[in-house]
């Protein structure tokens, strides 16, 4: 019941951010554009690696805490939208536990598809998930 | 395309769209600490920087940061020229400012309509969490055909025990599946009558990942983006929160957001409001 009125940024809206960013936005379907064709190839790489970010964003980045959104949008009403997450960031990967995020990440996508690991797991539900949502639908 | 993807000279990275507001400028810095600039043609700005290759990595942190860093300067961008056409991540246009200003000269109409129709509006995403085993249990107990299939169970021999479980699974899931949809079509509905537009989401990311939320295993009712003002999204919060009234729902509520789930597809025949 805290919830609803006002919207906010948090760092657990890193996962809105990715999605919108690699799924959603203008698509420029024109040779003007060097992704155009490339699409395919590049999604895959990057998407791959994103199977890690559950991971990476333990050591790697995420939005401020706390955040000075909320402030900014009761103070203002609105008009601006907010504290861009960029001034927000904090790479810690020095900090913790050293041999996280790029050995990992090929690892995780090797094992894609034998999906045996206890991390994989949560990977090849997910995607078992996605492919039964979409059968539903 | 034949050409590879790394296969260009000169490009401009291209972060958003916006209605040029004379005398509005943007300093900013972009991936890889690039300097953002504006490009301005036919009463729009494009916001880019220079870039000579694609951007890509197998480090989901070097990706991560990239993702965060374009999205703070299309915010960027979102308030210094008001509500942006974001692009895609890596949409990077081929050539100088000069093909730049070229297509944006050749695609003015389309872009000063899409952002015509956006102004003063932003994204905001939705999603609402349930107690779907509080509501497995209630149908449990409400469905005919399930306590039938239960006692058939309790008398049965082990090999028909199974596949009478495997009956009763099937059912519930179906019962449940059913119900969830049906709750998700009503908010649909209830949400659609506050906002600009509305696209649902499905239940999952459709990156296919859970990232960065808390809570792995939480139970996703639906998922919605919308597109309002911000009238619109005080109507849309207090209808979350006469949903959130419920103990068993979970809301939450992110934004505001450059409107990414309502853009266009430019240049490959009209495609308006692509999901």
């Amino acid at each position: 019941m805290n919830n609803g009125t006002a919207p906010t940024r948090q760092k657990d809206s890193l996962a809105d951010v990715v999605e919108m960013l690699l799924d959603k936005g203008v698509v420029i379907n024109a040779d003007i554009a060097v992704t155009v064709g490339e699409t395919e190839l590049l999604g895959i790489k990057l998407r791959a690696a994103i199977a890690s970010f559950e991971t990476a964003s333990q050591y790697g980045l995420e939005f401020p805490e706390g955040t000075d959104m909320e402030r900014v949008e009761a103070a203002s009403g609105r008009g601006e939208i907010g504290k861009p997450p960029e001034r927000g960031l904090t790479v810690r990967a020095g900090a913790t536990d050293s041999d996280e995020p790029d050995d990992e990440t090929s690892e995780v996508v090797a094992d894609d598809a034998s999906e045996d690991t206890a991390d994989e797991e949560s990977t090849a539900e997910t995607e078992s998930a996605n492919a039964s949502a979409d059968d539903d639908n | 395309m034949s050409e590879s993807p790394a296969d260009f000279e000169t490009g401009r990275y291209l972060y958003c769209v916006a209605l040029d507001d004379e005398g509005t400028s943007l300093s900013t810095t972009g991936l890889d600490d690039e300097p953002v600039r504006v490009v301005r043609e036919a009463g729009l700005v494009a916001v880019v920087h220079d870039c000579t290759s694609l951007y890509d990595s197998d480090s989901a942190t070097q990706i991560q940061r990239w993702i965060l860093t374009h999205q703070s300067v299309v915010d960027d961008a979102g308030e210094a020229f008001g509500t942006p056409l974001p692009f895609q991540f890596d949409t990077i246009v081929r050539g100088d400012d000069e093909a730049l200003r070229s297509w944006l000269s050749d695609e003015a109409e389309t872009l000063t309509d899409h952002l015509d129709a956006l102004a003063g509006r932003w994204e905001y995403r939705i999603e609402i969490v349930w107690d779907e085993a509080a509501a497995r249990e209630e149908l449990e107990e409400a469905d005919d055909e399930l306590r039938d299939l239960a006692e058939r169970r309790e008398e049965a021999s082990e090999g028909t025990q199974f596949l009478l479980n495997k009956q009763y699974e099937s059912r519930l899931d179906q019962l449940v599946s059913e119900q969830r949809r049906a709750e998700a079509a009503d908010l649909a509905d209830r949400l659609s009558g506050e906002v600009t537009d509305l696209v649902d989401l499905g239940e999952r990311s459709t990156v296919g990942l859970d990232i960065g939320g808390a809570d792995e295993d939480v139970d996703v009712l639906a998922r919605f983006s919308v597109l309002a003002t911000d009238d619109e999204q005080e109507a849309v919060g207090l209808l979350l929160d006469d949903v959130a009234a419920d103990p068993g729902i979970e809301v939450r509520f992110t934004g505001p957001w450059p409107p990414y789930t309502f853009t266009p597809e430019l240049g490959g025949g009209d495609a308006p409001d692509e999901v």
